[in-house]
């Protein structure tokens, strides 16, 4: 569906203006008035526009959400503060199904989703040891699909650590030997990648990524 | 009041509100293309953006970003580069044949891996016989007597230099060349992907 939009969107785009362009020519051509029409087009044009941009990385963002807590990649729903890693990487035949999370394809990437929701308290992200292995845990903020903090061989390393993420207004004390993380927002998306040398190396990789976990923390 | 709902029906009102939301959507869709294209920079026909995924990105950067490349690594975690034409400007398309050629000692720096990859028009992998759906550093390319490598892109293999063969699609397509931990040079602009030259 998806496909058939991005291929069709310019004529179907064409046809949708047709039908308006029809609409009010009939308009005109039994003698009704416009005004009415144009001013409530106009008004909600100005400010549907700006809406819709300042709405969209959200939109964007609440796709991603859906497809993890309603329909996982796979093997059913994802729920909230659970990661995810999906087992094999992209190929045409995945691609264009639910499995894949990034559309463009990447045949040496794991990938690991999930969605953060700190509201009822802090979460513990443990990465296991990647022993120089390229990967990186990205999140992002919701609401601007921006990415507010990474963990992984840039950021942070390789080594095995335990990430302490909080959200907006949190007070307390970080447990020793736990790097905070301060969420902006009570909910983030989590996007994990893991590296795959070869295919013989896919499930060492895969191993890897499914201890990339979630937890709450501990009272 | 039945008047008042009488005169909503048929003053065109909901019409209004219809066309107005139609024309908001289709015009924000313009914007965001537009602001893409301005914060777009491209070299060599490999169009890159920069600013995406950063926390500090405003309003339109960040519906741009999200329209055209949706919840996407920053730089310089992850440098992505598409290319939709060939260095005459002329659109890739799977009837003719290309060269990338990387002078000795520049492929691309990077301090993870990086991969070239094909896709058709709109962005999906497409089957081929040989399995092979991108080429990048832990592919065992071939070097020529210089040092330098050449990438065969073509729908069917290229006698003599299979193995530096990256398929592609029979019809239009766009490739997508991703750096992970992208190197100094890269970062700071002064590496540059190769021309995608037409072969002869």
């Amino acid at each position: 569906m998806n496909r058939l939009i991005l291929k069709y969107g310019r004529p179907l785009t064409a046809v949708i203006l047709a039908v308006f362009a029809w609409v009010i020519y009939r308009r005109i051509a039994n003698g009704d008035g416009i005004i009415p029409l144009v001013i409530a087009a106009v008004i909600v044009w100005a400010l549907g526009a700006p809406a819709f941009i300042y709405l969209w990385p959200r939109l964007t963002v609440n796709g991603y959400k859906r497809a993890i807590l309603k329909h996982g990649f796979g093997e059913g729903p994802i729920p909230v503060n659970t990661l995810y890693a999906v087992p094999g990487t992209s190929s045409p035949s995945t691609a264009t199904s639910r499995g894949s999370l990034m559309a463009t394809g990447a045949d040496d990437l794991l990938y690991v989703g999930g969605w953060l929701d700190l509201s009822k308290g802090p979460q513990i992200l443990h990465v296991p040891d990647m022993s120089g292995r390229y990967f990186s845990v990205q999140f992002t903020d919701p609401s601007k699909s921006t990415n507010f903090a990474y963990v992984g061989k840039r950021t942070t390393g390789t080594e095995a650590g335990d990430y302490f993420l909080s959200g907006p207004g949190w007070k307390g004390t970080v447990p020793n030997g736990m790097t905070q993380i301060s969420s902006p927002t009570h909910s983030a998306l989590v996007i994990g990648r893991v590296f795959v040398e070869s295919d013989s190396d896919l499930p060492t990789a895969y191993a890897l990524a499914k201890q990339i976990r979630l937890a709450p923390l501990k009272q | 009041m039945a008047n008042a709902l009488a005169w909503f029906s048929q003053s065109g009102v909901v019409q209004g509100l219809i066309l107005g939301a139609v024309l908001a959507f289709l015009t924000a869709i313009v914007i965001m293309n537009a602001v893409g294209r301005a914060v777009t920079t491209t070299v060599n026909g490999w169009s890159a953006i920069r600013k995406c995924g950063q926390p500090g990105n405003g309003v339109l950067v960040r519906a741009a970003c999200a329209k055209a490349l949706p919840v996407v690594n920053v730089f310089e975690e992850a440098a992505y580069w598409t290319a939709t034409v060939d260095g005459s400007g002329q659109a890739l398309s799977g009837r003719h044949g290309y060269v990338l050629h990387f002078p000795a000692g520049k492929l691309p720096p990077h301090n993870a891996f990086w991969s070239l990859t094909p896709t058709d028009a709109v962005g999906y992998m497409v089957d081929n016989p040989t399995n092979r759906y991108s080429v990048g550093n832990r592919s065992p390319l071939a070097q020529n007597t210089d040092g330098s490598v050449d990438l065969y892109l073509q729908h069917h293999a290229p006698s003599g230099h299979e193995q530096n063969w990256l398929p592609i699609p029979p019809g239009n397509f766009k490739l997508m060349f991703r750096v992970y931990l992208p190197g100094a040079a890269i970062l700071d602009g002064t590496y540059q992907l190769p021309l995608i030259d037409r072969a002869q």
